[in-house]
């Protein structure tokens, strides 16, 4: 019988309260894997290109317009590539509780800005770029409402209305597109600015919204003095930012959900710390006398308290793992129920790297005061009380 | 049998002391399930309390069918005009309609908290505007003159923001403007806005004649639906009518919702995990007094009590972590102010609200996870043989 034979059977000698530890253990795990999961769900948009866009709105506030002839100006630009304006639509779909997150775009250039995130196939693109009443939709938006290629689809707005008094646009959707890098939300749909310019009542050539890319991002800084100062004192002021700032900038308006979360995986912990580590000062002081015998028969106290402590550790990785493990089924199933809704609610590697640490945290901190009781058993004493 | 269960009942609590470590565990595991419960439960009807309390049945608010929220609407001169002449709405003192046309347009504030900037709501209002809001009061300074640059805050955007203190001069958009009064509407969400006069924002932000909304003061709540008749039956006007009540409920129901679902289910999987803390801190118990309870068996006493006594222990730990967390979770957040995103794409500041009835839920919590933690080890203590008075 070697030493871990000796940890498994010492750890399992009560099986049922090694079980309810488990489980204490795996619901921490848990919990920290599916908030894990929607933290990253919040954080979306900051990945490393959108470091890199840049994104020009109305000063006053993104819900407020530009003028259209501004796309001109921003790509004179030294250092812009490419500019994609945008409208927010407020698209819903037969009744008003059925949100459509759509944009209405000129179909080149917004593609143009999202070389290397949207996926859709060239005849599907072409038909996009070449055909007014076409609209391109996201896979996840395409599942939600069951959507597919060649539907014509009529597209309410809850905000625009055209000249006859109609909200309606009658949309075909000759597309879908996906993400190419998995990070990309695939939750909304891009209709032909043209298309709907054209029929509106109010608020004609004008768009919400620029995205651009640059030639070298460490440009950019300049790139977006400059685009400011163009348009500055004008009735329409500009602020740009990097994509990833003004995604950042929007989320943080719900509130500091991190710090929410933050506090509830806290008390998660701290609940089984002190559950686990209660537990296991008590299953110690039990063996008080059977540690004396290992301590008679040759067991060194060093090797005494590395076997307590590899306890406390299988324990806390038993738990840990399988609550990880039952996080990551339950973020894929979720993942699928909330595509339109939370794009990208899934595990990172560094949520599984985090958990694993502290795993082994666990293990250490619940273990180490049994360990060190463990070792300090003296061999009369603990054999001569009766 | 009632002297026996009560006897070795208080035997069993007033032994709790010498398991101090995993009875306090236990205690202080439910306290912190309790705890996020209620925090999450205090945010979510914190949040409710704001926007019913903004809403009257009496007023009623009338948008662009289809629009949802006020940000998304527009109503025209002519509309407002025919709408001037609905019946069901109340007249003032010079027997005008009481009316107010209103329009809100988004500017940017900075939040005390974060640093951060975030959406704030500015609202143009008419000489009616206050009127209609029920517990409108000026808490310092002044109303704003019509047709000046002069605005007046809401007490929550005072709280909660940078800069909008009396007499400060504040940068909103193209515009400054002079803060020359704070008001209150009672901590409804009219707290989170700043209004200023109806033609100046209209002009500044060039939307014409145009609003988004217009609320009026009904007769009685009943008039509602001659209203509603009147303006169906007009094919002039294009809106949805509404009482303020309906309006506000429907655009916090799905923060709300949230919240809750997010809060219930939190609380259920970790009440799970301090259901397994409880069941073993029990069996940890019943085996330490193993020998005791055997005792008992040997000089007549039944496994009933034995029984009862255990459940009590579990259920009286239990209820007293739920309430530890219930007072906690009181004294650290209950009436801490906190602000989120609305559906108009604007801040609403809320105070959280931990409520009895949510506190009650807290607590029968706490005991069905006592209760469930208990059973099983409370049959147990019932089952001792006699023979464990033997037991080392």
């Amino acid at each position: 019988m070697n030493d871990a034979t000796l940890i498994r059977k010492n750890l399992f000698r009560k099986r049922l309260r090694a079980v309810l530890l488990m489980v204490s253990i795996l619901i921490a795990f848990l919990i920290f894997g599916v908030l894990g999961a929607l933290q990253n769900a919040f954080s979306v948009g900051m990945t490393s290109a959108a470091q890199e866009r840049l994104v020009t709105v109305n000063r006053i506030n993104f819900t407020v317009a530009l003028p259209y002839a501004y796309w001109g100006r921003i790509l004179q630009v030294e250092g812009v590539r490419d500019a994609g304006p945008a409208s927010w639509f407020g698209g819903y779909y037969q009744e008003p509780q059925n949100f459509v997150q759509s944009f209405a775009v000129d179909p080149e250039s917004y593609l143009a800005v999202y070389p290397n995130e949207i996926l859709l196939p060239a005849d599907q693109r072409a038909a996009f770029l070449e055909q007014r009443t076409c609209a391109v939709i996201g896979r996840a938006l395409a599942t939600q409402y069951g959507w597919s290629v060649g539907e014509r689809i009529p597209l309410m707005s809850n905000i625009w209305q055209k000249q006859d008094g109609s909200q309606a646009w009658e949309l075909d959707i000759c597309g879908i597109f996906d993400d190419r890098d998995g990070t990309y939300p695939t939750n909304y749909l891009m209709l032909h600015y043209d298309y709907f310019n054209e029929s509106l009542a109010f608020g004609r050539d004008s768009f919400h919204w620029i995205t651009i890319t640059t030639n070298d991002a460490s440009q950019n800084d300049r790139i977006s003095q400059e685009i400011d100062a163009l348009f500055a004192n004008s009735p329409a002021e500009t602020s740009t930012t990097t994509e990833a700032a003004f995604n950042e900038a929007f989320m943080e308006q719900f509130g500091n959900i991190s710090l929410i979360l933050t506090w509830v995986i806290g008390a998660a912990f701290a609940t089984i710390l002190m559950i686990v580590g209660t537990t296991m000062v008590m299953a110690v002081n039990e063996r008080t006398r059977e540690i004396a015998v290992l301590k008679t028969l040759g067991f060194t106290a060093p090797r005494i308290f590395r076997m307590v402590l590899w306890e406390a550790l299988l324990l806390s990785f038993l738990g840990g793992l399988i609550g990880l493990g039952l996080a990551a089924l339950a973020s894929a199933a979720a993942a699928s129920a909330l595509a339109g809704f939370l794009p990208s609610f899934g595990l990172s590697w560094m949520n599984i790297v985090t958990a694993m640490l502290l795993m082994a945290a666990l293990g250490i901190v619940t273990g180490l005061l049994p360990a060190w009781n463990a070792m300090r058993v003296r061999i009369s004493e603990a054999l001569g009380k009766i | 049998m009632l002297k026996q269960t009560t006897a070795v009942t208080l035997l069993n609590l007033r032994s709790i002391p010498q398991r101090w470590g995993m009875s306090l565990a236990t205690v202080l595991s439910i306290a912190l399930v309790v705890g996020v419960l209620l925090g999450f439960m205090a945010m979510a009807s914190g949040f409710r309390a704001t926007l019913d309390g903004a809403g009257s049945d009496d007023v009623a608010i009338m948008l662009r069918g289809g629009a949802m929220a006020e940000m998304n609407s527009t109503v025209s001169r002519e509309e407002v005009r025919l709408l001037e002449v609905a019946p069901g709405i109340a007249a003032g003192p010079q027997g005008e309609p009481l009316l107010s046309s209103e329009l809100y347009v988004v500017a940017d504030g900075i939040k005390r908290t974060t640093q951060t900037p975030a959406n704030l709501a500015l609202r143009g209002v008419g000489e009616h505007g206050p009127g209609l809001r029920g517990q409108f009061s000026l808490v310092q300074g002044r109303m704003f003159e019509p047709g000046t640059g002069e605005l007046v805050v809401g007490e929550s955007v005072l709280r909660e923001f940078e800069g909008f203190e009396l007499g400060e001069t504040v940068r909103l958009g193209q515009n400054n403007w002079t803060v020359v009064g704070v008001f209150s509407t009672g901590g409804s969400v009219f707290d989170s806005e700043i209004w200023a006069d109806l033609g100046v924002i209209q002009n500044l932000y060039q939307r014409g004649s145009t609003v988004q909304t217009v609320r009026a003061r009904l007769t009685s709540p009943d008039a509602i639906g001659a209203l509603r008749e009147y303006v169906e039956n007009e094919p002039r006007l294009n809106l949805e009518v509404l009482s303020e009540r309906a309006y506000f409920a429907r655009s916090a129901g799905g923060t709300v919702t949230l919240i809750e679902w997010v809060g219930w289910p939190l609380a259920i999987v970790m009440a799970i995990g301090a259901l397994a803390g409880a069941w073993n801190a029990m069996y940890a118990s019943v085996d330490a007094r193993t020998r005791e309870l055997a005792t008992l068996r040997a000089i007549g006493f039944g496994g009933f009590p034995a029984f009862i006594a255990a459940m009590v222990e579990a259920i009286v730990l239990a209820a007293f972590g739920g309430l530890i967390g219930a007072v906690a979770t009181w004294l650290l957040f209950d009436g801490v102010s906190a602000s989120t995103l609305g559906s108009g794409f604007t801040q609403i500041v809320f105070a959280f609200a931990v409520t009895p009835d949510s506190v009650m839920q807290g607590v029968i919590l706490a005991v069905i996870v006592g209760f469930l933690g208990g059973f099983v080890p409370a049959i147990r203590a019932a089952r001792i043989p006699l023979l464990a008075v033997h037991a080392d």
